[in-house]
């Protein structure tokens, strides 16, 4: 039965020969690649960024601005959430047929609550390296009053063990 | 659990509470009379009448108790400084006071394994003279 053979492997490793005589004779590595890539017909990117909501099709509800207060917005989109629910249990008992626009409401709500707490997290990757940062030179402080301690240490003992020595 | 990923929980508490408050009520509410045309509708099976009653109150207890939930918890946000400008200042302060700090702890580090080698060799030195295998200088 004919099946499909795997592709061979690149013929790069004919390049390598020498390798072991001469490291230099071998091509070096590929650098990084920096920017978009191409990756199986898909466009990536090397730049980690969240996409804003508008990228994603998504009604912003909060206001836009370089300085979110984020606690206000999550407090009062949380107020607007129990709102629609409540409108949403109103209008399912007088107007039973309208439920849709209601329901995307709701979930535009959650939409904006779960973007704005992501855009916490890069937030948080920056205080978590300040406290490591801190944690870093604090044991470093440490270290090197313990070094001096020792240092002081051997040399009292030093100094008493000439002493006895010339005492003797 | 970070506080971040507990919000995260939190807003997923909510949704699924809301969910299952909404589809209970619409699936276990008895229908309704609707014009003067049509007869009464058919009283409920003999459903016990507490559940109907005392659910939609569980329920909308337990969504007012996340939502609580969830304001303690934005409330419990250490969002100190504003901005991400502050923060990278201060990373950039903290990076050169490391570095200053690295740089005394090598020196020490230095000098203290001078000094042990100082040490060792004295030792050496002072034992080869206990055990006479050395005349001394």
């Amino acid at each position: 039965m004919a099946a499909a053979t795997y592709p061979p492997p690149p013929p790069y490793y004919r390049l390598y020969k020498d390798y072991l005589q001469d490291p230099k004779s071998a091509p070096e590595p590929p650098p990084p690649v920096e920017g978009t890539y191409l990756c199986y017909g898909g466009n990536y990117t090397t730049d980690d960024v969240i996409p804003s909501l508008e990228d994603q099709g998504v009604r912003q509800l909060y206001p836009k601005g370089p300085n979110v207060d984020f606690k206000k917005e999550l407090r009062s989109l949380n107020r607007e959430l129990q709102l629609h629910i409540l409108e949403l249990a109103d209008v399912l008992v007088e107007r039973p047929s309208q439920y849709a626009r209601r329901v995307e409401d709701i979930s535009l709500i959650f939409k904006n609550l779960h973007h704005l707490l992501n855009s916490l997290r890069p937030h948080q990757a920056r205080a978590t390296l300040i406290h490591i940062l801190e944690l870093q030179i604090q044991r470093r402080k440490q270290a090197v009053e313990d070094i001096k301690r020792r240092r002081e240490e051997a040399q009292k003992l030093l100094k008493e063990a000439v002493g006895t020595l010339e005492g003797q | 659990m970070d506080i971040i990923s507990q919000l995260q929980e939190q807003v997923d508490t909510l949704a699924s509470l809301a969910f299952n408050t909404i589809g209970t009520l619409q699936r276990d509410a008895p229908p309704v009379r609707l014009s003067s045309n049509y007869p009464e509708p058919p009283p409920p099976p003999a459903n016990p009448a507490e559940d109907i009653a005392e659910q939609p109150k569980q329920m909308s207890a337990a969504l007012v108790k996340a939502a609580k939930q969830f304001d303690a918890l934005v409330t419990a946000l250490p969002l100190s400084e504003g901005g991400e400008e502050a923060q990278l200042k201060r990373i950039a302060e903290l990076q050169a006071e490391n570095d200053a700090v690295g740089q005394e702890l090598q020196k020490q580090l230095e000098a203290a394994e001078k000094e042990l080698k100082q040490v060792v060799e004295l030792f050496g030195q002072a034992t080869d003279n206990c055990l006479n295998l050395k005349k001394p200088d």
